[in-house]
């Protein structure tokens, strides 16, 4: 039965199954549509008229940056009194009449900002990175599970097309949109993401991406929670901002790693080429607006404890061998290096003798190996034994 | 491909009735940029325009327990901002008579920054498309936005213009002939070439 036998273009226009193809098609309309013109070519016309008179009305939209999108929500936390920071921020008003004026105005800031980072990293989190599956959240919140072990995924220039592994997707039809996207690696699995700038992101296990499908904004701003390795493409004009936690990444263009797990203590900058400047956000007020320059084989390390920044020469293709599936260190504790291989074929090892910890391993780790083979090189080199249990977690004991 | 929407509106929105706080910043994500280019629209002062988003969603907070489950939570949150936005206008133009109707403005720049990627137009062309644009009235020009930009249905659109369902897809009908009109009242042939640029450039 064909409803749209009789229709004019304005009927076109009434109609919502229409309106949605026009402007954000789902693959199954497409097909729909393309399948239908072909066979009513008398339609052609007024179906054309009316994505005409549609797309007449699509322009830029005004959109807020991730900043504006987090001060807002941060307001609404704020004023609905979900944040007990912004009390002590009004009783340290009235103290610093009195005599605490420098060092309240420094609490209150130092409380106002990480009370930002917190928002930033809430907004992060909100999906959980506890899941098992791996997935592409798209901004209208529809999901693209990754189901291969190590999942590709590609931006065209324009940001509206991806290609997850094989299979096309286009999103927001709307000329000039920044969809925010998110990818969620879970632990034992990664993704290789081609960013519409050419940006190539590889992303370890236990790890989340959020970016905007194309960049818009004079920087070019991507949110990070764990592991990813970024090659980025150079654009004077455009720097590249790398946001965790604790430390935002700036660069112009390229090659380095940054870890920011939020269960370490440490977050991690390694720069192969190029250069990057860190800078503490939050935290601690006496870091701020403290920027430091990385050179090439350098590694920038943030105590987020304390806030302190230790800068140390490190042999970066240790830091940067879990892209191609090898785990390379270099008297590196063992438990740092339990910790990775856990992450990487999402396993629990539980070490049984605290001390065992302590071990020191140098060596190349093939991770495409199963777990069993690589707890078997470790053994070789540490005087430990290892069993599994019957739940599929690991032990490990002093030998 | 498997493909499925995350918990949509409706399940966020039982969610965070029933108390789970943190859901509510999904919805906010989800519809804060509609809802900022909407309130855009309507006044050119962008900070009136986040305070009210933030003041939408604070009063959601505060009146947790007395909201209903709604099904149409983008349509709840539009109502909600539109007449926050609208109120504090008011507020502003408080010493002088203000005409809900004519102090609203609707400002939709349509085709002044014309970029389709999808084909191109002459200046000429843009020119001719402007004027028509322009001699939408102010409602027109809404219920359009909310049509063809926003993607609402009809019933959508007539709550949030506090008009019945009759009215709105008639308002909609009466933009859209009058912009026909124009198009084809202007020169046969000029619609033509447009339509034809278009088709070629979707072949």
């Amino acid at each position: 039965m064909d409803k749209y036998e009789r229709y004019t273009t304005d009927d076109f226009l009434a109609d919502d199954s229409f309106l949605h193809w026009v402007l954000q098609p789902t693959n199954e309309e497409e097909r729909f549509w393309k399948e239908y013109l072909e066979e009513h070519p008398s339609k052609r016309e007024a179906i054309e008229e009316a994505r005409f008179i549609c797309s007449v009305f699509q322009v830029r939209q005004k959109k807020l940056s991730l900043d504006e999108t987090y001060e807002i929500w941060d307001g609404v936390l704020q004023s609905s009194g979900q944040l007990r920071s912004s009390r002590w921020i009004s009783v340290l008003k009235y103290a610093a009449v009195f005599l605490l004026l420098f060092i309240s105005g420094a609490v209150a800031y130092y409380i106002y900002d990480s009370r930002a980072q917190q928002t930033h990293f809430e907004l992060a989190t909100e999906t959980g990175t506890t899941g098992t599956e791996a997935k592409i959240i798209l901004s209208d919140g529809s999901e693209i599970s990754l189901e291969k072990k190590e999942s590709q995924i590609n931006y065209n220039r324009a940001g509206d097309q991806l290609i997850v592994n094989d299979d096309t997707i286009r999103q927001d039809q709307l000329s000039g949109n920044e969809a925010i996207n998110k990818v969620i690696i879970p632990y034992g699995k990664k993704s290789v993401i081609r960013l519409s700038d050419g940006t190539m992101v590889w992303l370890n296990a236990g790890s989340q991406l959020i970016y905007p499908s194309v960049f818009l904004r004079d920087k070019r701003e991507v949110v990070l929670i764990g592991e990813a390795y970024f090659d980025v493409t150079e654009n004077q004009s455009k720097p590249f901002i790398v946001r965790t936690s604790s430390l935002a990444v700036t660069v112009l263009g390229t090659k380095f790693d940054v870890s920011a797990y939020p269960e370490d203590q440490f977050v991690d900058a390694i720069l192969e080429s190029g250069s990057v400047s860190l800078e503490v956000t939050g935290k601690s007020f006496l870091n701020r607006n403290k920027k430091i320059l990385l050179k090439p084989n350098q590694k920038g390390s943030l105590n987020r404890q304390d806030g302190m920044m230790n800068l140390s020469e490190v042999d970066v293709s240790q830091y940067i061998s879990w892209k191609d599936g090898m785990l390379k260190v270099e008297r590196e504790d063992l438990i740092r290096v339990l910790k990775k291989v856990e992450r990487y074929y999402n396993i629990h090892i539980e070490l049984r003798d605290p001390l065992a910890g302590g071990f020191l391993i140098s060596g190349k780790l093939d991770l495409k190996q199963n777990p069993e083979e690589v707890l078997n090189v470790i053994q070789l080199t540490v005087p430990i034994d290892w069993a599994k249990k019957s739940n599929g977690d690991f032990i490990i004991v002093k030998k | 491909m498997p493909r499925r929407p995350e918990k949509n509106d409706h399940e966020l929105w039982v969610a965070f009735l029933k108390g789970d706080q943190q859901v509510l910043s999904l919805i906010y994500l989800r519809h804060v940029n509609a809802l900022f280019d909407y309130g855009s629209k309507i006044s050119a002062d962008h900070d009136l325009v986040r305070d009210c988003i933030q003041d939408t969603f604070v009063t959601i907070i505060k009146n947790r327990k007395t909201l209903s489950p709604t099904d149409n939570v983008r349509l709840y949150l539009f109502k909600a901002f539109k007449r926050k936005l609208i109120r504090e206008l008011q507020k502003k133009t408080r010493f002088l008579p203000f005409d809900p109707e004519k102090g609203e403005r609707f400002e939709i720049s349509f085709l002044r920054n014309f970029d389709h990627a999808e084909f191109e137009v002459t200046q000429e062309q843009k020119e001719r498309l402007t004027e028509a644009v322009d001699t939408l009235t102010i409602r027109q020009r809404e219920a359009i936005y909310l049509r063809f930009i926003r993607g609402m249905n009809y019933h959508d659109i007539s709550v949030i213009m506090d008009l019945n369902y009759q009215s709105a897809r008639a308002l909609i009908h009466r933009a859209i002939g009058r912009l026909r009109e124009t198009l084809h009242g202007e020169s046969e042939t000029f619609s033509r070439a447009l339509l034809f640029i278009f088709r070629c450039c979707r072949a």
